[in-house]
């Protein structure tokens, strides 16, 4: 089973043009990538502070939106606590 | 002798050094675990903690390091000969490069991925991560006086450089637009980039624009202003995305250029023990960091890296292997400079701008593969006049956050990223134009070799933490800190200070001392700290964090 899962790992990784597909876009693209991820992130950062609002008791929107909007938070609450309550410093911001 | 000896060098380091020393230490000190989870996979959160692909994260690797540092160094540090300069590349990445950058990342893994700032905090003293922010400061504003010179000269003293330089930013604002705006495909928009801006290296030859030092200067510093203050997808990506092909074609030409050449060396092997800019130690140690050893790339170990690893097994793919290729650009500028000239005095005479010496060297190799010479010539001028503004690119900015950091409560105006970015403009202008650039290169190389001390430092206190051999880690550490410490002290002491004091460049010589002597300061601090540290890890008790202490006291 083992043998079979690292043979797929290896046909996954697509040999000799595989690495260098990969290689050029984590040399070129992957930042690209991670920043564009951040800047979503960020935006949902504010979206779910205002969905979530009222239950913090300052009331933004409209409870009857709040609980329209509020299957679309849920799925995202748990990474949203943690990255909120990560410590960050200086470092953080640099990559 | 002939330049494919100095080959053998490299294959003999990297083998050694990659598979068996590395191997040995990852499996042995560190004991890597693939089936151990990682930050990435526990903490997974689609954004700074998210699994990525080996080959992706070794190219995001080796693009967060490889600057033109790498290249610089070892050019300028051919004054002493060509074989110190290779033994210390060789002895320097297999004993401590590649260790640092895997260590760093392994330490940040098994902490949740906690970056420097959070472990200084958590394994040396509260104070640590203040005095990393402190160095991180003073060492980007060497970096940003050590690249300014080197850019500003390399434009002005190549008349077919400004013409493509202000395509590739001109690209670089299209690209943006492109990608982000007009949502253009992104394969058909890398294609008309690279054709143009390959084009245009061609048409800079043709049309020489001949621009004064401190025209560019001043176009330098408005392009810093820009890059700090502009978004990021408006500016610095696409610049990076469209010119890293130009590095990477560069590189691969040299490569081929080299193997089909195979000039002899030129460059005398061996010059003296003590040259103009002070004895071979410390000082070469220093002039030569990034190939051998860098600090930079301990922050974008256990910033970025350990948090996008998959798995344990993939570290020493990425990180050592990034620092291993990093070698190999710094051997590349070591044979194309010491096979580009007829004498030493022809080398000599260039050395104030080594990007006029890689160029020749470079563009000289690039013609074994066909290309003229002038074309190879502005290629490799292209090549490294990129890498250094990519440099540029992000040094203003993250100074405008560190000021932001250091100042920002005590002075709310430093908050402002217009008046910070500027401030740290007037600064590198005014270091730049009073201060003497091989010393201010110095002075960089040391910042950034303190920073490796620190980050060495921080591996040794999480070994002894968990009862490893910590050896591997502090004889490394104890070497790069007294050598780091002895070449900042000779610097501003028998360098800075006396040339002030004999009226040369007084504010700009007696600055930079000042500089050199807060890194000092700093690192003193700093050992005392982590000689307590030590003893508190060694003793089996962990640092009390300052909220603790306040509340005590």
């Amino acid at each position: 089973m083992e043998e079979k899962e690292k043979d797929k790992k290896k046909k996954k990784a697509g040999g000799v043009v595989g690495f260098f597909r990969d290689f050029t876009y984590g040399m070129a693209t992957h930042g690209m990538a991670r920043h564009a991820l951040k800047t979503r992130s960020s935006m949902e950062h504010l979206f779910i502070l205002i969905t979530m609002g009222d239950m913090l008791g300052i009331p933004i929107l409209p409870p009857y939106y709040s609980l329209r909007l509020l299957p679309h938070v849920v799925p995202q609450i748990t990474t949203w606590k943690r990255r909120m309550l990560r410590e960050k410093d200086f470092v953080d911001s640099m990559y | 002798m002939n330049s494919l000896w100095v080959l053998l060098w490299w294959v003999i380091i990297v083998v050694l050094g990659y598979w068996v020393y590395a191997r040995h230490v990852a499996k042995n000190i560190f004991e890597i675990d693939e089936k151990r989870t990682t930050p990435a996979k526990m903490y997974m959160d689609g954004v700074d903690f998210m699994p990525a692909n080996k080959n992706v994260l070794y190219g995001f690797q080796l693009n967060s390091i490889a600057g033109a540092a790498p290249i610089i160094g070892p050019i300028v540090a051919l004054q002493w000969g060509w074989v110190p300069a290779l033994l210390w590349l060789g002895l320097g990445v297999f004993f401590i490069g590649w260790l640092h950058d895997f260590s760093s990342a392994m330490v940040s893994i098994r902490n949740d991925g906690d970056t420097f700032g959070a472990l200084g905090y958590k394994l040396i003293s509260p104070r640590a991560r203040k005095i990393l922010l402190t160095f991180i400061y003073f060492y980007l504003l060497l970096i940003a006086c050590a690249f300014g010179h080197i850019i500003t000269s390399g434009i002005s003293g190549n008349a077919a450089l400004p013409f493509p330089l202000l395509v590739v930013i001109a690209v670089a604002f299209l690209v943006g637009h492109m990608i982000y705006k007009a949502r253009v495909n992104i394969i058909t928009t890398t294609i008309i980039a690279i054709a143009v801006i390959f084009f245009s290296i061609w048409l800079g030859t043709v049309w020489n624009i001949k621009l004064s030092y401190n025209l560019v200067l001043v176009c330098l510093l408005i392009f810093g202003y820009f890059s700090s203050i502009l978004p990021v997808w408006r500016f610095i990506q696409p610049y990076n995305y469209s010119s890293v092909y130009v590095v990477y074609f560069g590189i691969i030409a040299g490569v081929i250029g080299i193997l089909i050449g195979h000039k002899p060396m030129t460059l005398p092997a061996f010059t003296s023990w003590s040259i103009g800019m002070g004895p071979l130690w410390p000082l070469l140690f220093v002039t030569i960091a990034c190939g051998a050893i860098s600090g930079w790339h301990s922050l974008v170990s256990s910033t970025a890296t350990s948090r996008q690893i998959e798995n344990e097994l993939d570290v020493r793919p990425v990180t050592g292997g990034a620092m291993f290729a990093e070698f190999t650009i710094s051997i590349i500028a070591v044979i194309v400079c010491a096979t580009a000239f007829a004498d030493k005095a022809a080398y000599i005479a260039k050395v104030g701008n080594p990007v006029g010496i890689f160029v020749g060297g470079l563009g000289g190799a690039i013609t074994s593969i066909g290309l003229p010479l002038s074309y190879a010539k502005a290629l490799s001028g292209m090549m490294i006049i990129i890498l250094a503004l990519t440099v540029i690119n992000l040094v203003f900015r993250f100074m405008k956050v560190a000021t932001a950091e250091l100042v920002g409560d005590a002075m709310s105006v430093a908050k402002n990223p217009h008046i910070a970015t500027v401030v740290a403009l007037i600064i590198t202008f005014v270091l730049i134009k009073t201060g003497t650039w091989l010393y201010i290169w110095v002075l960089f190389g040391g910042a950034n070799q303190l920073m490796a001390s620190f980050a060495l430092l921080l591996v040794t206190l999480f070994l002894v933490q968990k009862s490893k051999n910590y050896k591997i880690a502090i004889y490394p550490m104890f070497f790069m800190y007294a050598t780091t410490v002895c070449a900042l002290f000779y610097t501003s002491f028998f360098k800075l200070i006396p040339g002030a004091l004999a009226g040369k460049k007084v504010f700009g010589n007696l600055f930079a001392a000042a500089v050199a002597i807060l890194l000092i300061i700093l690192a003193i601090i700093l050992a005392y700290d982590g000689w307590k540290a030590f003893k508190k890890h060694k003793a089996g008790e962990t640092a009390a964090p300052a909220e603790a202490e306040k509340v005590t006291a």
